[in-house]
């Protein structure tokens, strides 16, 4: 009881019942009130005063106040709509000019749109003839490319030939195809001086070896075969340069596996041909 | 007690019409509080034009949030006096009124002023009734101050370099005052 009556000493119903509490005091005071009976009939008592007071305070508003009042009031249509049309009207006001700013912006946006996908689409297409075209272009230039380079390996080997024909230093020693490969054909140079040899493809007609084998150039040096190197179907020199040797009584060729072999594989032998200098 | 019945069940009738949004509230409700309602507004707002405004805002919040409105926390007239005060409040600190009534704050100064040297208070410019200024005065300026300046009670008891304890006892003690007058 002690309770009670110092928290109703304490002032706190008189700033509840004045609204000057936080929504979390008066949660509290009417927590409080509905325990016990005597704050909320002090609370009552608080209000009823507060009431009597502003009864006794009163001041008549004028009667024009009152029918304003209660014609706004007795009409809740009305008064939606008498409250409401001043600041409504306003901001139709300025939003129909910014909408129909919006509005051309909009169609202008579209018919911008319009043009840029016609434009993209016109050079999307100007785009891929151009791109067939740099294709074809470019196939072209390839085969002349590969036209100039066989021609340029043509000439330096027929250069070399010429040469060969022109000086007494170097021997030709012609190989001619055997049994196998009758058409197949070859020239070997032989410097007299140093003993060096070269072969030349513009001056050989071979027979066309697979991907895992290559030709292999043999000296025949009294009765035995003597290794002169290994060379491919491609190479990117016309005139290319064998082992030297010292003497020799005959030079062949044969299809050996990639890298060569010891011994000559006699029955791949392609061409043969018998030397002297 | 009689009476005091009667008052009750006319008020819940007003509270269940009002909420019913039933148009025969809006005249019972003018009717009974709109000059009550309209003193409380006048002491906070002493512009008549203004003050009316804002009865005229508080009628049409009272009407709109009748939802809103719980008898078991309290009477009908608490809930809607403190909407008018709180109207009124909100009107004293806007910016536009603030503005257009620099002189009037002067003169209320110079009122309150008056009050605390205990010059005699002419209570009729300020449409009081006699029976007010019969408060003591220590009383009735915290009073004042919370009831009609629209001062919460923690900016009174800085105003006036009070402890904020005291504020409540000496609004306590004028709401007694008053009790005693009424009951």
């Amino acid at each position: 009881m002690e309770e009670v009556k110092a928290y109703i000493e304490s002032g706190i119903l008189e700033l509840y019942v004045l609204g000057q509490l936080s929504a979390q005091e008066c949660y509290e005071v009417e927590a409080m009130a509905a325990k016990h009976a005597e704050i909320k009939a002090e609370i009552l008592a608080i209000e009823l005063a507060m009431e009597s007071y502003a009864l006794e305070n009163a001041i008549t508003p004028s009667a024009e106040l009152e029918n304003q009042i209660l014609s706004q009031l007795s009409s809740p249509t009305t008064e939606k709509i008498n409250a409401e049309p001043k600041i409504v009207s306003l901001y139709q006001g300025t939003n129909d000019a910014k909408i129909k700013t919006l509005r051309f912006a909009l169609v202008a946006c579209l018919a911008l749109l319009v043009v840029s996908v016609a434009a993209l689409i016109s050079v999307y297409s100007k785009l891929n003839s151009a791109h067939d075209q740099i294709a074809s272009l470019s196939t072209q230039r390839d085969q002349f490319a590969s036209t100039v380079s066989k021609l340029e390996f043509t000439k330096a080997g027929m250069e070399n030939r010429i040469a060969m024909t022109e000086t007494d230093e170097w021997a030709t020693v012609k190989l001619a195809g055997v049994k196998n490969s009758p058409k197949a054909k070859m020239l070997v140079y032989w410097n007299k001086n140093n003993k060096n040899i070269l072969i030349n493809y513009a001056a050989m007609d071979l027979p066309k070896t697979d991907q895992s084998h290559e030709y292999q150039l043999w000296a025949l040096v009294d009765g035995k075969p003597v290794s002169l190197g290994v060379f491919s179907e491609n190479a990117k020199e016309a005139v290319k340069q064998m082992e030297t040797i010292e003497k020799a009584q005959a030079f062949a060729v044969t299809i050996e596996p990639m890298g060569g072999s010891q011994n000559p594989t006699m029955e791949k032998m392609i061409v043969m041909g018998g030397a002297t200098i | 007690m009689a009476t005091a019945k009667k008052i009750s069940l006319s008020e819940e009738e007003l509270v269940n019409a009002l909420k019913k949004q039933d148009t025969i509230a809006i005249k019972a409700l003018y009717d009974m509080y709109s000059s009550a309602l309209f003193g409380v507004i006048s002491r906070i707002i002493q512009h008549t034009e203004v003050a009316e405004d804002v009865l005229q805002e508080t009628f049409l919040k009272i009407w709109n949030s009748a939802e809103s409105y719980d008898s078991s926390k309290g009477r009908l007239f608490t809930w809607m006096m403190n909407v008018a005060r709180n109207l009124s409040i909100d009107k004293l600190r806007s910016k536009d009124f603030k503005n257009s009534n620099k002189n009037q704050d002067i003169e209320n100064n110079v009122d309150f002023i008056d009050q605390q040297k205990k010059v005699s208070f002419n209570a009729d410019t300020l449409g009081l009734k006699e029976m007010v200024t019969t408060l003591k005065p220590d009383f009735k300026n915290v009073l004042d101050m919370v009831y009609f300046k629209g001062y919460t009670h923690v900016e009174t008891a800085e105003e006036l370099n009070l402890p904020l304890g005291t504020v409540k006892t000496r609004v306590r003690m004028a709401i007694l005052e008053l009790r005693k007058k009424f009951n």
